[in-house]
């Protein structure tokens, strides 16, 4: 569904910048997957509170509304980076050198315009929120850090499609078939050897108590 | 006249065409689904906007209005339930359940004939089900399953095709974030369309697994049964295989009872299957990559809901869904024809694109247009075009569309189950995966058949909980 395509790495400036700036990304995903794990944490606590002792969370609906906004768009840039995204390649797919990559020049310039407006219109959001100290309905949580977090995440977003702008450039004057820094396009072939060696890695570890016990 | 001011001049449903128009080139030039849908959407309130207050003015209000939208849109309760589900599914392949479920389900079913076949479709089922992923539960099974079926001296075609099409039945059996989806974009209740898939899931892999029972019978020298385990033996495999059921168990009866939110379900089965995964030997290294895969997809599926909605809300000012409805409404034919046509089309276009995002872009069009060729939203059963109320045909519909969805990960050209069944079993081309599932994918026509003549099997469910 989400597979990672691969990224092809070397010395270059490009290169190195989108490795730096990867470390970056990783770190917001992982907060982002982090404040997951709370949320699930969180709501069994509520709910088995509120089952045994009859003692739900105060403000529990407040919180899990405010933490939504960091899950949705810490890892949006890594989700980038990585090809995440999904979409439709059944004609870039069919196409090679300067050609693909001008349009996938074409397509990363419509995404930054879009995020662009994006982050200005949701900065105004935050703006609106912070300046009216507006707050959640039932234990008042201020609704500013989440509603920041958009403008925040998108512009880390832009800087990463910046990044892969820059690649796609160099990919096309280069007319180079390995280009760095950006996610090459892989067949159904690929993307299923691919998943599945990701999903066969983490089944080793599975021991296997069924057949140890016989 | 120029452009600009034929462009200022155009009817509402006019510029929606536009705009949907600009939102298919933008899909198919590789746009990424999400962004492709806000570009195309929020153009169009530029553009409806600026016709009425002059581009200035306009585009100002379409940058407020589409720059609330991914906060508002994404900070609800109702799909704080979508990272719950994602989380159970990497978690899961942690918890030792794999294996633990292929051997119960061998020691229980095994005896039927063509057993092994059987004990791979409901192994593959139960933990697509839990996993929700189609395409990494085949990736596991082509592992565990298929070399005891080709030991047993099962054709090699068929125990790629079980595989394949087994992990087709993730996204009807609960917990499904799929059908979350579905139910947030065309706002029915979450909790309904999760228990309506339950028994079509269910009769799903009843279907299949009769299948090879059926041509276990009918065919020679298919693989024999798998007999001569003690009833302790059976009891025994159980508890490995446990926490799955567990899982599909706590969301059902807490949906169902209404001891808990759907979210509070599924925080409860990644809890459960999280103190499993931990149990087993999961540490830090399996938890971070599980986190950062998790976190992935959550970003996905929710960058692509606020893409969709820029657009939907662009559509609420275009009213193009209502033009739509009218038209298809309008035309000299059978509703079911037109139904059947639109499932079709569905068909053709999961070959090439991935089912969320298909969903995504086409229901808030087609949808409404659905619900006015049953008869409306308030119609009652008896008045309706298919036999089902306005909630019945939202839930109906759904249930039917995702599994259409579905049937695409087993065919021709991008059947990812059975590359991925291919890609790991290197004794098997693609050729014999895609011909290994022709008897599951007809079964799937049949069945989808089945769903639609008998909305009942869909909608008992949810009818008791008083969604009728």
């Amino acid at each position: 569904m989400s597979g990672s395509t691969t990224i092809l790495l070397d010395k270059s400036k490009l290169s190195l910048a989108d490795q730096t700036f990867l470390k970056l990304e990783s770190a917001l995903n992982l907060l982002g997957g982090i404040i997951i794990i709370a949320l699930v944490l969180f709501a069994t606590v509520n709910v088995l509170g509120r089952w045994l002792f009859d003692m739900p969370i105060d403000g529990y609906i407040d919180w899990v509304e405010q933490s939504m906004a960091f899950m949705a768009f810490l890892g949006i840039a890594y989700t980038q980076r990585e090809g995440g995204h999904i979409r439709m390649d059944m004609l870039v797919s069919r196409l090679h050198g300067r050609r693909l990559w001008i349009v996938e020049l074409v397509s990363s310039v419509i995404m930054l315009l879009l995020t662009l407006a994006l982050i200005y219109g949701s900065y105004l959001h935050f703006w609106r929120a912070y300046s009216i100290g507006d707050s959640s309905l039932d234990i008042d949580l201020p609704t500013w850090p989440a509603k920041f977090i958009v403008p925040f995440a998108l512009t880390v977003l832009a800087l990463r499609l910046l990044l892969q702008i820059w690649g796609y450039i160099r990919a096309a004057a280069e007319n180079s078939d390995q280009p760095v820094a950006v996610p090459l396009i892989e067949d159904a072939a690929t993307v299923a050897a691919k998943e599945a060696a990701s999903i066969i890695i983490s089944d080793d570890i599975v021991s296997d108590d069924i057949k140890e016990k016989e | 006249m120029g452009i600009f001011a034929s462009m200022a001049s155009m009817d509402s449903v006019s510029i929606g065409l536009w705009v949907t128009a600009l939102m298919m080139l933008l899909v198919v030039i590789g746009v990424r689904v999400a962004f492709a849908a806000a570009t195309a959407g929020f153009f169009g309130l530029v553009w409806i906007f600026s016709a009425k207050l002059g581009f200035e003015k306009g585009l100002l209000v379409a940058i407020k209005m589409a720059g609330t939208i991914p906060h508002s849109k994404v900070s609800t309760l109702a799909l704080s339930l979508i990272p719950t589900f994602i989380l159970i599914g990497f978690l899961a392949y942690h918890a030792g359940l794999t294996r633990a479920l292929f051997e119960a389900a061998k020691r229980w079913v095994g005896w039927l004939p063509g057993g092994m076949g059987v004990a791979t479709v409901f192994s593959t089922a139960g933990f697509a089900a839990v996993s929700g992923a189609s395409v990494a539960t085949s990736a596991v099974f082509a592992r565990i399953a298929i070399p005891e079926m080709l030991k047993l001296g099962y054709d090699k075609r068929f125990a790629a095709g079980v595989v394949a099409a087994g992990g087709t039945l993730a996204s009807l059996i609960p917990p499904s974030a799929i059908l979350v989806i579905y139910a947030i974009i065309v706002e029915q209740d979450v909790g309904a369309l999760l228990m309506a898939g339950f028994l079509p899931g269910a009769v799903s892999a009843l279907i299949y697994g009769g299948l090879v029972v059926l041509l276990a019978t009918t065919r020679k020298n298919f693989g024999p049964p798998v007999t001569g385990f003690s009833w302790k033996q059976r009891f025994q495999s159980l508890p490995g295989a446990m926490p799955i059921f567990l899982v599909i168990a706590i969301i059902m009866v807490c949906i169902y009872g209404g001891v808990g939110t759907p979210t509070e379900a599924g925080s409860l089965g990644a809890f459960i299957i999280l103190v499993m995964a931990l149990f087993k030997g999961m540490r830090w290294k399996e938890l971070r990559s599980s986190l950062m895969e998790t976190a992935k997809l959550t970003v996905m599926i929710f960058t692509i809901i606020w893409g969709v909605l820029i657009y939907v809300r662009f559509l609420g000012f275009a009213d193009l869904p209502g033009a739509f409805s009218s038209w298809i409404t309008s035309l000299d034919q059978s509703p079911m024809l037109t139904l059947i046509m639109i499932l079709l089309a569905y068909a053709v276009l999961g070959m090439f694109m991935d089912a969320i995002g298909m969903l995504l872009l086409t229901l808030p069009v087609v949808y409404p247009a659905v619900i006015a060729l049953n008869g409306g939203e308030a119609v009652t059963a008896a008045d309706s075009a298919f036999g089902v109320s306005g909630v019945g045909c939202s839930i109906w519909f759904g249930i039917i569309v995702v599994k259409m969805a579905e049937i695409c990960l087993i065919t021709p050209p991008i059947g990812l189950n059975c590359f991925v069944v291919a890609g790991v079993r290197p004794e098997c081309s693609v050729q014999d995966v895609f011909r290994g599932v022709t008897p599951f994918f007809i079964a799937d026509v049949i069945t989808i058949a089945v769903l639609i003549a008998l909305p009942g099997i869909v909608l008992w469910l949810p009818g008791l909980m008083g969604f009728s």
